[in-house]
């Protein structure tokens, strides 16, 4: 066997090889077309490899004259693929340099078939059998050469203009630059080569076969190892894909494995199409159903009652205000069980700062409400043991406040008894003593309210808006006859512009109670028996003292006086103020002392001033 | 000098209760006056008036026990009741100890502050009537001569005239016309009756011998 034959047909197959191989993967990737263009390129190579090979085979000028015909259509192929491929694999070129590059080379596969016998010669006049290389023998076509044979080199020139100026693009753009100018210097050097080679076979001054196939060969195997670098970088991203979804995967493990062992239901709400996503544990959390399309108001439904306006008045604010969401709530279970829980989220806004979505999460908190609430209604307990140990001491106080009243209805009916025995009875006094008596049934009454209020036990505060003036009197109206008793006088300056607070009234009233009990007692020991009480708003806060004319506390016990247990008194447990405190505290306020400056102590509390534009 | 011109007065310092306790004065036929403080009553109070006062012990500034003290000081011979709201064994006592007539608790039951009242108001008037009969033996004292005094010293004390005569050096005549002349200014019909008079108006009888 010839050697040509041998080396014609293996560089044949192993085009053939590379054609099929990028057939294959634009079959799987079949937006990738630059393969599909490469691998048509490369099958037209192979076809032209063909052609060469059957000329240099050829035996009559017919057959010669009609294989140099023939052999322009892969040619053609091969022009209008290497265009192609270079748009779609570098998405550059000059478009109208591609369509003359393709337009070009049409017109010579055209004239190749309208004008001579070929596109190089008008006539084929004889076969030259010339020996090369190695003892063999091909056949050389010889004949007039066709004038359109320019077409030929004109169509290269300009696929290397085309080719050269994609480069030069792609160098600005500075983008594929090394492998770019490679492929575009590899394809214009080979095309050269191929061109000239052709002229001097077909003008006969070189005695060579035709090495089309040849010099596109190297053309072909630098636009293989350029789509190879593709696909090797894909295969790289590919792995590194994997690798980092398999990071992905253990994170995503690990944050189900915190989600879960923190019980945070996740959830996530589309504003614009109102729909709420939420895990399994988020909607096990509300109590709803997995099927359910989920929406706002699902969701506030499933809420206890109460608390679904102030979760939408929570919501509409950080909507409103883009910031984060926070909230604390109960649901109501299907099985009539309530769960706390707590919410957190944060509001997403497009670019018109209009809300797109809100996601959060969501967490059970029953148990530390429950605690909370547990200590809440311990707190209540204590207070309410001191509050009833504080009006066993003012028991005769009391007494004689309930007393008075008593008294005087006493007196009243009897003296009407007495005026009605009369012979002249006297009808408008007894009218005016009955009307006494109803009042004074009324002041007693209202004094068994008071102490009623302050003597139950109630385990939750009842938080409303109060006006402390009224408080202080309410205390003073109890401790009236005590400080009588006590001789003590009692200066009070009440402030006329004292907005309310947010409060618990009875509990309020002990710490009142409690502050001037102690102030009485300081005041029992010494001649100066006044106590003062003011009220007063100072813009941010308002604020009840009370102060006396005692001894004064010593600087080591400023603190310690709030401490449980704590008691300068002979008989005292030390847990008035101590529970004070807790109250005001709870109250969002502050319970403080401070000595006079004279003499004396003054205690005061301060608590924020309820806003006007909630009420 | 009599029942009708009595005078209650009343010091409390509920308002209630003060106008209560006034009307109960007026259904019982009594003149009531009213004064919501203590200061008020102290301020405006005629000690000669007749009457009594009822006055309650739990007041600020001045309570019942210091009016008392304040009243005694001032010599007034006003009669009190003490009202009180929680009956306080200690200062009941106190308030008795000073003088006070009755401690009564309130509520106060009709008949027996009236009882109590009328009750002051007799003892008043008995006191009143009391100094009134002394006064007047105080001025038919002062009506007496130096002389005619010493010798009635010397008569209470149980002397007979002789010994009067001898021990001022003086005749026993002259003796039985003084002694003649201080029981007819004083107006008395017998010597027990001098010597009660003498009594209650504390003439200091001489030295027996």
């Amino acid at each position: 066997m010839s050697w040509i034959t041998i080396a014609w047909s293996m560089m044949a197959s192993a085009i053939l090889t590379l054609a099929l191989l990028h057939l294959f993967i634009w079959f799987h990737q079949t937006r990738q077309w630059a393969h599909l263009f490469f691998s048509i390129a490369a099958f037209a190579v192979a076809v032209t490899s063909g052609f060469e090979f059957l000329i240099m085979r050829a035996v009559t000028i017919e057959q010669m004259a009609s294989l140099l015909r023939w052999g322009q259509v892969p040619l053609f192929v091969i022009w209008v693929a290497i265009v192609c491929f270079v748009r779609f694999h570098f998405n550059a070129g000059r478009l109208w340099l591609a369509w003359t590059t393709g337009g070009l080379r049409a017109l010579a596969l055209i004239l190749s078939f309208t004008t001579g016998q070929n596109l190089f010669f008008n006539k084929v006049t004889s076969l030259k059998h010339v020996a090369i290389f190695g003892g063999e023998t091909i056949s050389i076509p010889q004949g007039v050469l066709n004038p359109c044979y320019v077409l030929g080199p004109l169509s290269m020139l300009a696929l290397v203009v085309f080719v050269v100026d994609t480069a030069v693009t792609l160098w600005r753009r500075r983008d594929f630059t090394g492998r770019a100018i490679f492929l575009c210097s590899c394809i214009t050097f080979f095309l050269l080569v191929m061109v000239g080679h052709g002229f001097l076979v077909n003008a006969g001054l070189i005695n060579s076969p035709y090495l089309v196939s040849l010099s596109f060969m190297p053309t072909i195997i630098a636009m293989s190892y350029e789509l190879s670098y593709d696909v090797l970088r894909s295969a790289q991203l590919a792995r590194r894909l994997q690798a980092s979804e398999a990071e992905l995967r253990i994170s995503e493990q690990r944050m189900s494995l915190a989600i879960s062992a923190a019980e945070l239901g996740l959830w996530e709400w589309d504003i614009v199409h109102d729909v709420i996503w939420s895990t399994d544990k988020g909607l096990s959390l509300y109590g709803i159903a997995k099927t359910e399309q989920l929406g706002f108001n699902q969701f506030l439904d499933s809420l206890y009652a109460e608390d679904r306006d102030p979760v939408r008045k929570s919501i509409d604010k950080s909507l409103a205000s883009g910031g984060n969401y926070e909230s604390e709530y109960r649901v109501m279970l299907p099985d009539g069980n309530i769960r706390w829980l707590a919410a957190r989220g944060h509001v997403e806004f497009n670019k018109d700062e209009l809300p797109l979505r809100m996601y959060g999460v969501s967490i059970d908190i029953t148990r530390r409400k429950q605690t909370e609430l547990d200590m809440q209604k311990q707190c209540n307990e204590l207070a309410h043991l001191s509050r009833v140990a504080m009006l066993g001491e003012l028991s005769g106080s009391l007494a004689h406040e309930l007393n008075q009243p008593l008294a005087a209805i006493l007196s009243n009916a009897q003296a009407a008894l007495r005026f009605l025995e009369q012979d002249t009875a006297e009808l408008d006094e007894v009218r005016d003593i009955l009307n006494d008596i109803v009042d004074q049934d009324k002041r007693a009454s209202e004094v068994i309210q008071r102490l009623r209020l302050l003597l139950k036990k109630d385990e939750t505060q009842q938080r409303q808006p109060l006006d402390l003036n009224e408080v202080v009197q309410e205390v003073l109206k109890l401790m009236r006859s005590d400080f009588a008793n006590r001789n003590i006088v009692v200066k009070i300056g009440l402030a006329s512009d004292l907005p309310p607070v947010i409060g618990d009234r009875v509990q309020l009233q002990q710490v009142l109670l409690n502050l001037i009990m102690n102030g009485c007692e300081a005041a029992d020991s010494v001649k100066h028996r006044q106590l003062q009480i003011n009220t007063l708003w100072n813009g941010n806060a308002v604020q009840v003292s009370v102060g006396d004319q005692g001894r004064g506390i010593a600087l080591d016990d400023m603190e310690r006086i709030f401490e449980p247990f704590f008691t300068t008194k002979s008989q005292g447990m030390g847990l008035g103020l101590s529970i004070c405190r807790t109250i005001i505290n709870a109250h969002n306020g502050q319970l403080l002392a401070r000595n006079n400056a004279d003499c004396g102590a003054t205690f005061y509390f301060t608590l924020p001033a309820y806003p006007e534009e909630c009420t | 000098m009599n029942d009708l011109t009595a005078t209650v007065f009343i010091v409390d310092d509920d308002p209630a209760v003060l106008k209560a306790l006034a009307r109960l004065m007026r259904s019982a036929g009594l003149k009531a006056a009213k004064f919501a403080s203590p200061q008020e009553f102290l301020d405006c109070h005629d000690r000669n008036a007749p009457g009594c006062l009822v006055l309650d012990v739990a007041m600020p500034h001045l309570n019942g026990l210091e009016v008392q003290q304040t009243l005694t000081a001032q010599g007034s011979e006003l009669p009190i009741i003490f009202l009180t709201g929680h009956g306080d064994i200690p200062m009941s006592v106190q308030a008795l100890k000073q003088g006070a007539v009755d401690f009564l608790t309130k509520p106060v039951h009709d008949s027996d502050l009236i009882k109590a009242i009328h009750d002051a108001i007799e003892k008043n008037r008995l006191a009143r009537q009391a100094r009134a009969k002394l006064t007047e033996l105080q001025q038919r004292l002062m009506t007496l001569t130096p002389r005619e005094r010493e010798v009635l010293g010397h008569v209470v004390s149980g002397k007979k005239n002789r010994q009067i005569a001898d021990d001022l050096g003086l005749a026993e005549k002259t003796i039985k016309v003084h002694r003649a002349h201080l029981m007819v200014k004083l107006k008395a019909q017998s010597l027990a009756e001098l010597v009660k008079l003498a009594e209650r108006l504390e003439v200091i009888s001489s030295p027996p011998d």
